[in-house]
């Protein structure tokens, strides 16, 4: 053989590619949205993370903070220091808005957590504000635009990102950060100083003068900070940087983004490879007359294997350049804008991802190069001769099916194109459960939200949760007369006289390492013995678990927990004994008696009230917090917000995926039957008849199989929501599907399948009696 | 052994066949090209099983032209899809320039393909995107010592249909395609299955009269399958063929034109 003659199948390539434009289309369309959508967001997620771990130095992020009931003394400040940290005043005031949002207002940093400007300029006169960039964008909050809080009324000169907030948390506590409700801004000195400094939280940032090396050791020392601090002053609250919400939240939420994202990815090569699989069967089975005599002329298998691999190939490698081109440009934003959606995150200069482009290019290429290369090397492998027989399948020459001449002839005919194309409904099965899958994860995460929203209106302890500023750290029974002294004063100024109020009491405690997926914190309420609110028949030393802690960590009746204190090296067992229905959050019941008695709490110790009406006769100061609807579906509101972009994506690709799927496999239905088409063409069929028969055959299977896949996606979907959020979110929300959204899902298969349809009825009317004529093939 | 008659029906052109040995004391060439000992071949298992072919042995020199004649089901197909090797035998032996068929593997029997096969099929199977003139390429594209695919079109008067594609062709245009892919790699072998088949009277005496001229100018081995017997007095030999074994062999000293064929 001569080499340097040129194989003259080559000349094939741009016909095929002309003759087969749509396929080769949509598989280009679908490579490119998928590479370089999940390039884009590889390389943003990887810019932003860059950023945002270059942010604790750029921007000096503190250690951690502790927050005191008063200014510290120097001499205090002197002895903590002497613990191996540096202090800062990270002293702030919270203000409530006209709106009824909360700002959490700085003096501007000028030595830790300094902020980021991304637009407009620094506080430099008196009545100057910076806020929050993300904030200020769910507010619709611009530079200029001028807030009230009081009487005072400051203008927006910037917006800015603070490192130590990249996720808006108002409390450590809070299952979710808030970026609609809650804002932060910074104003300059004099403006800060102007503050009454009763209304000042005494927040203390600190740095290690000799930073610990690892997470472990980190631990350590800050537990060991923690005791040192608490011999010195009164603890209101101690929060280490590794356990600060706010600022580690983003960091691991932005792991777990790329990892939904890879998953997604790959359940998109899979379909696409899956596609490309079909469609080369479909070549195959096609040109099977022309395989089997090249081979007979004396090409070899090599040669056919390369020569149906070069169009899927280059079509794949051209979407893999554009997808990437896309993926750093355009795209790049869009999801560089998700995440501004979500987080407070600073400035980013985009990074070349080497593990982008080995993960959304080199790796689906390789795997549809692979993919094709086994399927046709198998495809391949029968001889010319039952090539040119068109024996394709490996199992001997079916037997016709008997089909009773009773039954009328047009079902006996539809029934005998089922039975033909079987092996490609087969297909179209694997390929509707992928793509409804797809859809379902669109659809399912607005429509979970939506459900626990609707749910916790009904679902809530009590209209209005009051907890008082009462720490426990007090009660124990191991301080001294003036703790007592101060306890007896603060339980008395905490009393009220409204009929709805009932006291409660709690106490936090922690899921151990290691228990669960996830380490977070549990409510232990203690309740009063037949408890208006809250409807068990708990007797004396029982414990029961809300339904939301028992579904996230699948407990049980009888199952024996484990919890540990917070800051302190203590571990508690508790036997369950019931679960209560509440999804509003992961805690444990208790009587009030048993809590306090576990705890070491004075007798009478209380946390505060449950309500159905607003208390009004204890002191504002006194309260450090009011649980109502709008704070439990916080957690929902805020994944609505920060996902929701994400969703319509995802939703819109899921569409376009089913269609292109829908449209290859019943296209191939229809390639199969051109050449019996063209036949009963001649004999006289109309195009509405010879439809009637080919496509009715069609659509019967796809909506069967619609519908027959709703239960196995949603399975599905539970395991992957499940094991999803169950990792990532503090708190908890089931896993309930409305049944609309399965009406919805069955609709977009049908209304796109009734286009595709449509498209292929149109290409019966296109194929020419002269096929069935002219034996070409 | 089969019975072999002589028919001589005179000289065809210029070629002179010879055999050096045998009793008839004929003079023409005896180098042999193919040799089949012995081919079995059955299909189906158990009660449905047939025998096609029954202990088939020929030898087929270089440079002849031979017509496998039967009615459908005597097994002349699967008896010429063994010598292509597209196809395998139960038992016998086929030895193809010496060389045992049998031992050859898959790769081995894709090169003898390749060397010394052309193959032209009742149903053309032209590729439907390449034009004419690019279906003639795809043959010479693996043969070692190509002929001109020029002087092919004009052979075959494709000349000007060159740049057609398959579907703007008559049947007849369509089968000249692909002849001119069988022989432009100028095999030593060129197998014919019904080349006439799905053609008209007219279209198939002139297709014939092609492969006479191959076989003429070119010195070309033919084994041309088939179940017209009037085609049968063109070849040198004719061996008929019924359930699987071979009836008779027929050698023509001289070879009817194509031109004079009638059916």
């Amino acid at each position: 053989m001569k080499k340097n003659r040129q194989n003259p199948l080559r000349k094939r390539y741009l016909r095929e590619l002309r003759g087969d434009f749509g396929k080769y289309l949509v598989i280009f369309i679908l490579l490119v949205f998928t590479i370089g959508l999940i390039s884009g967001f590889l390389v943003a997620d990887g810019s932003m993370i860059i950023a945002y771990n270059e942010s604790f130095e750029k921007y000096r992020i503190e250690d951690g903070n502790f927050q005191t009931d008063d200014e510290i003394s120097r001499a205090n400040r002197r002895k903590i220091e002497k613990s191996g940290v540096i202090l800062y005043d990270n002293f702030y005031i919270e203000k409530k808005l006209k709106d009824g949002n909360t700002l959490r207002i700085f003096k501007n940093r000028e030595e830790i957590n300094l902020l980021c400007l991304m637009e407009g300029r620094f506080p430099e006169k008196r009545g100057d504000l910076v806020i929050d960039r993300m904030y200020a964008d769910n507010n619709g909050i611009h530079v200029g635009d001028e807030l009230q809080f009081g009487k005072s009324i400051f203008v927006v000169t910037g917006l800015v990102a603070f490192p130590d907030y990249s996720a808006l948390f108002q409390n450590n506590s809070d299952a979710m950060f808030d970026a609609v409700k809650f804002g932060i801004g910074a104003v300059g000195r004099e403006d800060f100083d102007s503050f009454a400094s009763d209304e000042l939280t005494w927040c203390y940032s600190w740095k290690y003068a000799d930073p610990p090396g690892s997470k472990e050791e980190e631990k350590k020392v800050s537990d060991r900070l923690m005791e040192d601090v608490a011999d010195i002053i009164y603890l209101e609250d101690f929060i280490p940087r590794y356990m600060n919400q706010a600022i580690q939240f983003t960091g691991e939420d932005m792991g777990g983004d790329r990892a939904m994202m890879l998953m997604l990815l790959y359940i998109i090569i899979v379909i696409v490879a899956f596609v490309f699989m079909i469609t080369v069967r479909d070549t195959i089975a096609r040109e099977a007359s022309v395989i089997g005599t090249l081979r007979a002329s004396g090409f070899t298998k090599g040669e056919l294997v390369r020569h149906y691999m070069t169009l899927p190939v280059l079509v794949t490698l051209a979407a893999a350049i554009v997808g990437n081109v896309l993926g750093y440009t355009a795209l790049k934003e869009v999801c560089a804008g998700l995440y501004y959606a979500s987080y407070s995150l600073p400035t980013y200069v985009t990074v070349w991802n080497g593990e982008a482009f080995v993960l959304t290019t080199v790796v689906p290429v390789l795997i549809m190069l692979a993919v094709t290369f086994l399927t046709l090397q198998r495809r391949l492998r029968l001889s010319p001769l039952q090539f040119l027989r068109k024996e394709l399948s490996r199992r001997s020459r079916d037997r016709a099916l008997f089909l009773p001449s009773r039954l009328p002839f047009l079902l006996r005919f539809r029934l005998r194109i089922f039975f033909q194309n079987m092996g490609n409904y087969a297909v179209l099965l694997i390929g509707i459960l992928f793509a409804n899958l797809l859809l379902l994860f669109g659809l399912a995460l607005p429509a979970v939200l939506d459900r626990y929203q609707e749910s916790m209106k009904d679902n809530m302890l009590c209209d209005y949760q009051y907890y008082l500023k009462i720490p426990a750290y007090r009660m124990d029974r191991d301080y001294e007369f003036d703790k007592i002294l101060s306890f007896s004063f603060l339980r008395t100024a905490t009393m009220t006289s409204n009929k709805d109020a009932e006291p409660f009491a709690s106490y936090t405690l922690r899921i151990p390492e290691g228990e669960a997926l996830r380490v977070e914190d549990i409510n232990v309420y203690g309740i009063k013995k037949n408890s208006r609110y809250i409807h068990i028949p708990i007797r004396r030393g029982e414990i029961w678990v809300s339904s939301a802690y028992a579904d996230k960590c699948r407990i049980s009746e009888g199952d024996t927990i484990r919890l540990r204190e917070p800051y302190e090296d203590r571990t508690y067992e508790f036997h369950v004994d019931g679960i209560y229905d509440y999804m509003g959050g992961l805690c444990m019941f208790m009587r009030m008696e048993d809590l306090c008695e576990r705890f070491g709490l004075f007798e009478d110790y209380r946390s505060g009230y449950f309500s159905d009406s607003r208390i009004t006769d204890v002191s504002r100061d006194l309260i450090a917090s009011v649980i109502d609807y709008d704070a439990l579906i916080k957690i929902s509101r805020q994944l609505d917000v920060s996902m929701g972009g994400m969703m319509v994506v995802v939703d819109g690709f899921s569409v376009v995926l089913f269609m292109i799927l829908i449209y290859l496999l019943s296209r191939i239905v229809i390639e199969k039957n051109a050449h019996a088409i063209s036949m009963t063409k001649i004999l006289g069929y109309t195009d509405g008849e010879i439809a009637g028969l080919y496509i009715w055959t069609t659509s019967v299977v796809t909506v069967l199989l619609l519908l027959v896949t709703i239960p196995a996606v949603n399975a599905i979907m539970e395991l992957i929501f499940r094991n999803y959020l169950a990792a990532r979110m503090t708190g908890w929300i089931t896993y309930d599907i409305p049944r609309s959204v399965f009406y919805k899902m069955f609709l977009i298969g049908t209304v796109t399948y009734a286009a595709v349809a449509a498209f292929e009825i149109r290409k019966i009317r296109a194929i020419p009696m002269t096929d069935a004529l002219k034996d070409v093939m | 052994m089969e019975d072999i008659k002589d028919i001589r029906h005179g000289t065809v052109g210029s070629r002179q066949l010879t055999e050096k040995t045998g009793e008839s004391g004929k003079t023409m060439e005896t180098t042999v090209l193919l040799e089949l000992r012995d081919i079995r071949k059955a299909f189906g298992k158990g009660e449905n099983r047939v025998e096609v072919l029954r202990g088939i042995s020929l030898d087929v020199k270089k440079g002849e032209f031979c017509v496998l004649l039967g009615p459908s089901g005597s097994g002349k197909s699967t008896l010429l899809n063994i010598i292509g090797g597209i196809d395998s035998t139960d038992s016998g032996e086929i030895l193809i320039g010496g060389e045992r068929m049998s031992a050859m593997g898959e790769k081995e029997l894709t090169r003898y393909r390749r060397r010394h096969l052309g193959y032209i099929f009742q149903m053309y199977n032209l590729i439907p995107n390449l034009t004419v003139r690019e279906n003639i390429e795809v043959g010479a594209y693996l043969g070692r010592d190509p002929l001109d695919v020029d002087e092919i079109l004009h052979t075959l008067g494709l000349y000007e249909h060159r740049r057609k594609l398959p579907n703007q062709l008559s049947g007849g245009q369509q089968q000249r395609t692909s002849i001119g892919r069988a022989i432009i790699k100028n095999p030593d072998i060129l197998l014919c299955d019904e080349p006439t088949g799905a053609l008209d009277y007219n279209t198939s005496r002139e297709i014939l009269r092609l492969i006479e001229k191959i076989s003429l100018q070119y010195g070309t081995t033919i084994i041309m399958v088939t179940h017209n017997e009037a085609i049968g007095a063109m070849a040198d030999t004719v061996i008929r063929l019924r359930d699987g074994s071979i009836r008779d062999r027929t050698v023509n000293v001289t070879r009817m034109p194509a031109d004079q064929l009638e059916w």
